[in-house]
């Protein structure tokens, strides 16, 4: 296992956000974590990167245990994030943004460069651009080609589709999966459930600091249960009614 | 107002750029929209006021463009230029114009000199690393009583003090920084304004090194050569024959004025240099997004401890040159006033920009001394035109491009000074507490 994640736990304060997180990511996958707002997808992404401490649990990163090194050393055991918010240094050029995600490596960076710009040809026509003033499609490709720069083998995703057309949403699932044939293992995190399935090996849902499944992501695209949750199901059927109410209730407050 | 600038950013880079240069058939449509920030009632009145702002946006983006495209030779020229304008600053016919109210040569000492030094320092925290420090006032303060405890009681030189005092406000920089640093935003700027009340406080209750009374008879500096500048021309016309510009007396301000002046010199190749290095950068990136640089990567916590030593380091020298001249220091000189002062002096000169940053300050030590003759109304005076600036620049007098583009982002701005205005962090727990 490339990536493992063993009972986790996670505070806020007092109150808890990870009860007992499991999962595990495989070299080469790409892996899928769904749920609603507020379930800790975010919280699970920022643990593993070194944002959030844990209060119990362990983390395991190819063989060495990784549960209490600093996040920014994390980047060079090779996890690469592209935050939630995508996280763009508004400031800076698209180039600097780059040059930052390689900031804690050493050496020549054109190849890396080459490659990102390769993925991304909106980011090479605008080298030059500040950050902050991007389209939010732009912004997503710089984050995630920013976290592509550490050379990660793993890439940590929270949302990419997060506030983008879904042209754009299209673009940016199948350049995903172009990156994990190069050979990048992916954790995604993803309220676009139905994206996310189709692209992805495996998945886990998430329900308020839980994991509630875990299949291979075909299995749940046909799961009726998730179909009701988190696909839209099948409107109008009354046991899907009952179904929607917990995602209802996750998903309500957070709306604002 | 608002999206229609932003789109003009976008396409051009600057609002009143066409064919990439700045142009002055822009000037009334950009007074104009500045105007537009005012209250509807005030807006035609507000137009005059707005033109001088509009200008000076447009002198100042021309002279960036400008200045970006000149060879290494013309940039040294300058700042030798600027070196040789600061060296005959104290003359009397400036003065004349400058301070008609009090003694040019001790204001220039301080507190414009003093003021200059510590904005560049509250630069590096505020404007460089993006944190809130609402207690600068205490480096300073602890540069003034080692000068002070280490000239008087123990007899050391000035030269050594000065290392000293250095070295004693970077470590206690570091020492409020390691527990607090994990702070951020607004926690951190009131842990700090405690800070820099506690100095005070501790300073006033402890009998050792004065209490409330202080300490009198600081030394000055020795003296380091006799030599004089000659009664002969030019120096008679500028004003300047007859200055010992080494020898630190009791009477003349000029000599410490320029001994001010290397300070500000040497910390400005310091700073400038750090700025455009890998710190610079980390710094930069931690301002921006905290949580996306250490996920880049930057050791966040190290950076942001760094950023508190080194202004707190130049705080600290400021003290002890100020020191050096007062001859006497009591705790009231180190109240909270003067690390508002300081950060309006950063923040109304624009956070993170060198000459916008000395420009502030150099407006926030001299405007009140200048508008002496107002007597008790100069301090609303002062008031007013900072309220005007603010209005009218929001972004500082001379902001730096990436400024203006963190703030067109609305979250990036003065980095956690908006405290935590949708950060990361704040959401993530909102999420959760629901």
């Amino acid at each position: 296992m490339l990536l493992e994640i063993n009972d986790i736990h996670v505070h806020y304060g007092k109150i808890a956000a990870l009860k007992g997180i499991s999962l595990e990511v495989d070299e080469g996958e790409i892996v899928t974590l769904i749920g609603a707002n507020g379930a800790g997808k975010t919280t699970t992404l920022k643990t593993i990167s070194g944002l959030r401490p844990l209060s119990a649990g362990r983390i395991t990163f190819d063989g060495k245990d990784i549960s209490r090194l600093a996040g920014h050393k994390r980047v060079l055991a090779g996890i690469g994030q592209s935050p939630e918010g995508r996280g763009i240094f508004p400031g800076m050029s698209v180039a600097d943004n780059l040059h930052m995600g390689a900031y804690a490596r050493k050496g020549d960076l054109s190849k890396e460069l080459a490659e990102v710009y390769e993925l991304f040809p909106r980011l090479a026509e605008r080298k030059g651009q500040a950050g902050g003033t991007m389209s939010g499609g732009e912004q997503q490709m710089l984050a995630i080609g920013r976290a592509l720069m550490a050379k990660p083998k793993v890439l940590l995703l929270d949302e990419p589709s997060m506030g983008l057309a879904p042209m754009l949403v299209q673009q940016i699932f199948s350049i995903i999966e172009k990156i994990n044939e190069r050979g990048t293992t992916v954790l995604l995190v993803e309220q676009n459930a139905q994206q996310a399935l189709q692209i992805a090996h495996r998945a886990y849902v998430i329900e308020t600091g839980r994991i509630v499944k875990s299949a291979a992501a075909v299995d749940l695209l046909d799961d009726p249960e998730v179909r009701a949750a988190y696909l839209g199901g099948d409107l109008g059927e009354p046991e899907s009614i009952a179904a929607d109410e917990p995602a209802a209730t996750a998903d309500g407050p957070a709306k604002d | 107002m608002k999206t229609n600038e932003s789109t003009r950013e976008r396409t051009n880079g600057s609002p009143t750029v066409t064919n990439g240069r700045p142009s002055f058939a822009a000037l009334t449509p950009r007074a104009r929209d500045l105007a537009g920030r005012l209250p509807a009632a005030l807006r035609a009145p507000g137009l005059p006021l707005a033109f001088p702002f509009a200008v000076l946006g447009l002198v100042a983006d021309l002279f960036r463009d400008w200045w970006g495209r000149q060879t290494g030779y013309v940039r040294w020229a300058i700042y030798g230029l600027l070196i040789v304008g600061a060296l005959l600053l104290p003359s009397e016919q400036v003065g004349g114009f400058m301070s008609p109210y009090s003694d040019w040569a001790q204001l220039l000492f301080f507190p414009i000199g003093g003021y200059i030094l510590l904005a560049i320092g509250l630069n590096v925290v505020v404007g460089q690393a993006g944190l809130l420090d609402l207690g600068y006032v205490a480096f300073f303060a602890i540069g003034g009583y080692t000068m002070a405890v280490f000239g008087t009681k123990f007899g050391w030189s000035f030269w050594e003090i000065l290392v000293l005092g250095v070295l004693l406000s970077a470590l206690s920089g570091v020492i409020l920084g390691a527990p607090t640093l994990r702070l951020r935003g607004d926690y951190l700027a009131i842990v700090t304004l405690g800070f820099g009340e506690i100095i005070r406080i501790a300073a006033r209750n402890t009998d050792y090194i004065g209490g409330p009374n202080g300490i009198s008879g600081i030394p000055h500096p020795p003296t380091l050569s006799e030599w004089t500048v000659p009664e002969s021309e030019p120096f008679t016309t500028l004003g300047l024959a007859g200055i010992a510009p080494l020898k630190y007396g009791a009477l003349d301000g000029r000599p410490y004025y320029y001994l001010m002046l290397a300070a500000i010199v040497v910390t400005i190749i310091f700073v400038k240099r750090l700025e455009s290095s890998r710190v610079g950068r980390a710094w930069a990136s931690i301002r921006e997004d905290e949580d996306a640089a250490e996920l880049m990567g930057v050791p966040t916590f190290k950076f942001k401890l760094a950023a508190f030593a080194i202004g707190a380091a130049i705080g600290g020298a400021a003290g002890v040159i100020y020191g050096s001249q007062a001859t006497s220091i009591i705790p009231r000189n180190y109240e909270f006033i003067i690390s508002a002062t300081i950060l309006a002096a950063v923040v109304l000169g624009g956070s993170g920009n060198l000459p916008g940053v000395m420009l502030g300050a150099f407006l926030v030590a001299w405007i009140p001394e200048r508008i002496r003759g107002l007597q008790e109304y100069r301090i609303l005076v002062f008031g007013g035109v900072l309220v005007l600036l603010m209005i009218f620049r929001p972004e500082g007098l001379l902001p730096s491009r990436r400024r203006k583009a963190e703030l067109a982002e609305g979250t990036g701005g003065m980095g956690s000074l908006g405290a935590e205005v949708g950060g990361p962090t704040t959401h993530a727990a909102a999420e959760v507490g629901k």
